[in-house]
């Protein structure tokens, strides 16, 4: 029973962090997409967020199962339940790095500050969740917290690309559907850090039962 | 054991309880019964002569209430009893007893209660009158007697069953005692009983069996980790659920992890969407290939199913480090590419100048101009031509014929031939040092030595010098060319015996070299076994030395 139990909670550890990996990719292949302003790649984001809700599915009805039959206590709860959670935030980022896709044809050959900014932020958006996933497979508390503090330098970025848009809009006015654009991607980038952050304390968690954000 | 033991005991003790009840209660109730018997006959006899002399005024003296007296006249009628009134009783002229005692003049017999748990016994005797004295008593049965002793066996077994017990208990424990304390790692090194001897023996025997079987395994398991772990490439072995059953020094180093990773999911060590899928690819098919990059190399990632009885058993994950053929990939992209435009650049100043000429756009007094620049955009395609063939064929490692070359002399020799060139520069070249002979293919050590005073030529500037030196020095043969030119800069100084890798990149042109020298000089000496080390100050000069090895 138990070992049955045990071969379950490692196929649900396995696909979280195979779904953590595809969370990866898409947001990285996104980024690249609307810097590089390709729209080919960024066609090959959509297939990966399929792949992701497919993924929250599979995952959510292997916990709600193992919830049921084997009504787990202590740890495996914590795991279990971290787990229905993490799910919906790795789905989230999934379904922003498919927006953030979409804006990639609107880029297309513009090379200019705000979207260099939003490059390095979608560079600390996309470390948070690489760390926050990596945290996870190695159940790595400290990572989580570095993490979770790393927010702030994200949610940084969107103040100052906001604050530059503002005058960008105000110097050239004609530009304004290109600078609503850059503000909805910062803001994409924003909440996948959230989400990432979202990840981080649910690893926290899982391994102590204290909430990550709330012993930080 | 306690139970087994406790349940004997008690199983014994009961049975001797029961029978020797059986027996005592037989023996002592017929022996009692006996002699109850002949006392009452020997009562009857005294009474009945009591009676005979003293007639009814005996029976009613007595006064006895364990024995009951009965005198019955003729035809059956009571005339006395001692425990009940005479005339109440019923005529007893059908008893048994009565009927033998008048018939026989002694009788007997017995009767039993309703219950069974008394039984009466009588004796009759004939008077000489003839009436009858009869004499009776009553008695426990043997069931009576059972019953009544229940409760003191009842005891008796309630004492024999905790007696059992404790006695059932001790005796296990020092039958277990001894067992429980046998040392089971050096078996035959026991004192106990003799019966256990077989299963030591055999205990033994298999700890020895166990033993070489895990030597065995040891061994094979050190082997396995021994010709893995001195293997150049990655070996990753995962079970069915993709968990690292096993994982070579090399495989950690390449993925960044340590032992801990064993029993893990493969998903720990790399996780990204493409290993995912060939690991998938690898259980469906038999086969995956992916590339990854960690930690700034390249890595190439086998992935073959292992299949046992038709199953999958696992999958082997073989990690190639391809970062140099990655490096060597790229760097021949790069000089295809150099290759191609070098060719380009003369072939189409040559074409501009041909097309300048055939449509009449010349001026005859320029017409030697144009066809100079022909023949020496031409003369340099040769030149390039014909380097790129000798590199080539330093990379294919053609066999060259070795024979005895004097350093000093080629040196000398090759210091003439670049006199002229040197002079057109205002630059002094001077060959000296000591007769130094090795055993190497004439045309590699005269490329060699050509390439660099050459460079050292063009590379120089006006008034400057270079010397080229040669002298034995360690065993081995030491060719020095020493320059007073521009330098290179540290920052190229390791990039320069790169193919077409020029420090100036306009410059090019106006020194008209083909930027392989270099790359050449590297590959003979390559090719010669031996080393070359540069010393260049920008503005100062720069100093090649190449060391080889007398012979090869």
């Amino acid at each position: 029973m138990r070992s049955r139990f045990d071969q379950q909670l490692q196929e649900l550890n396995s696909k979280l962090i195979e779904m953590g990996a595809l969370c990866e990719e898409s947001i990285a292949l996104a980024a690249k997409a609307l810097l590089g302003g390709d729209g080919e790649l960024a066609s090959r984001v959509v297939p990966l967020s399929r792949e992701i809700n497919n993924m929250e599915r599979e995952i959510e009805s292997l916990c709600l199962k193992l919830l049921l039959q084997q009504q787990p206590v202590a740890g495996d709860l914590r795991l279990i339940s971290a787990a229905l959670r993490m799910i919906t935030d790795m789905e989230r980022i999934g379904d922003q790095a498919e927006d953030i896709a979409e804006m990639a044809p609107f880029m297309a050959g513009r090379e200019d500050r705000e979207l260099g900014r939003i490059g390095e932020m979608a560079r600390a958006a996309i470390a948070m969740v690489t760390d926050s996933v990596t945290a996870f497979v190695d159940r790595d508390t400290s990572l989580a917290a570095e993490v979770i503090g790393r927010d702030d330098v994200v949610d940084g970025y969107f103040a100052r690309i906001k604050q530059s848009l503002i005058e960008a809009l105000v110097s050239k006015p004609q530009e304004g559907e290109y600078v609503l654009d850059v503000l909805m991607v910062a803001k994409y980038l924003e909440r996948i850090g959230d989400h990432a952050t979202n990840i981080a304390s649910w690893v926290v968690y899982s391994v102590t039962g204290v909430h990550g954000e709330e012993k930080a | 054991m306690t139970k087994r033991i406790f349940r004997s005991t008690v199983a014994v003790a009961a049975a001797v309880l029961a029978a020797s009840l059986v027996i005592i209660m037989g023996c002592l109730y017929s022996y009692f019964a006996t002699v109850q018997e002949n006392q009452l006959r020997d009562e009857l006899e005294l009474a009945a002569a009591a009676v005979e002399t003293q007639g009814s005024d005996y029976l009613e003296s007595l006064d006895t209430s364990r024995i009951r007296l009965t005198w019955i006249a003729q035809d059956g009628k009571v005339l006395f009893d001692n425990q009940a009134g005479a005339a109440s009783m019923e005529n007893h002229a059908g008893r048994e007893e009565f009927r033998e005692a008048a018939l026989a003049g002694v009788g007997e017999s017995t009767r039993y209660s309703d219950t069974l748990l008394q039984k009466t016994i009588y004796y009759a005797r004939r008077l000489d009158d003839g009436t009858v004295l009869r004499v009776s008593v009553s008695r426990m049965t043997l069931g009576s007697l059972t019953i009544s002793m229940l409760s003191p066996i009842l005891l008796v077994a309630a004492v024999a069953l905790v007696l059992s017990a404790a006695l059932a208990k001790r005796v296990s424990r020092r039958i277990v005692d001894p067992l429980n304390h046998l040392d089971l790692e050096n078996p035959l090194e026991n004192d106990t009983y003799d019966e256990l001897s077989p299963l030591l023996l055999r205990i033994n025997q298999q700890h020895r069996l166990i033993d070489a079987q895990m030597q065995q395994l040891r061994q094979r398991q050190e082997e396995f980790t021994q010709i893995t772990g001195s293997m150049k490439e990655g070996l990753v072995l995962l079970n069915a659920k993709d968990m690292v059953v096993s994982i070579n020094r090399a495989a950690m180093d390449a993925f960044g992890a340590d032992e801990s990773c064993v029993e893990k999911s493969f998903l720990t060590l790399e996780r990204s969407h493409e290993v995912s899928t060939a690991l998938r690819e690898a259980k469906q098919k038999g086969h995956g290939e992916t590339h990854i990059t960690r930690g700034g190399r390249e890595y190439q990632l086998d992935l073959s199913r292992i299949e046992s009885d038709g199953e999958v058993a696992g999958t082997a994950v073989l990690v190639f480090d391809i970062t140099e053929q990655a490096d060597a990939e790229r760097s021949r992209r790069e000089f295809t590419a150099n290759v191609s435009h070098e060719l380009k650049t003369p072939l189409q100043s040559i074409m501009g100048s041909a097309e300048l000429i055939e449509k009449g756009l010349v001026k005859p007094e320029d017409m030697q101009l144009f066809t100079g620049r022909i023949r020496t955009e031409a003369s340099r395609l040769v030149a390039l031509i014909d380097d790129i063939i000798r590199l080539s064929q330093l990379d294919e490692g053609a066999e060259l014929p070795c024979e005895e070359v004097e350093l000093l002399e080629l040196a000398k020799d090759t210091a003439h031939s670049l006199e002229q060139a040197a002079a057109e520069r205002w630059v002094q070249i001077k060959a000296a040092g000591e007769s130094v002979k090795i055993l190497a293919p004439r045309r590699l050590v005269g490329e060699i030595v050509y390439n660099l005073a050459d460079n050292a030529v063009k590379y120089n500037r006006p008034g400057g010098s270079v010397d080229v030196e040669v002298r034995e020095e360690d065993g081995s043969a030491l060719i020095r060319v020493q320059d007073t030119g521009i330098g290179i800069p540290e920052e190229h100084q390791s990039r320069v015996f790169e193919r077409f890798y020029r420090v100036d990149k306009s410059h090019s042109r106006s020194s008209g070299g083909t930027g392989l020298g270099l790359s050449i000089v590297k590959h003979a000496v390559a090719r010669l076994g031996g080393s070359i080390k540069l010393t260049s100050y920008p503005g100062e000069g720069t100093a090649v030395e190449v060391r080889l090895p007398k012979a090869k």
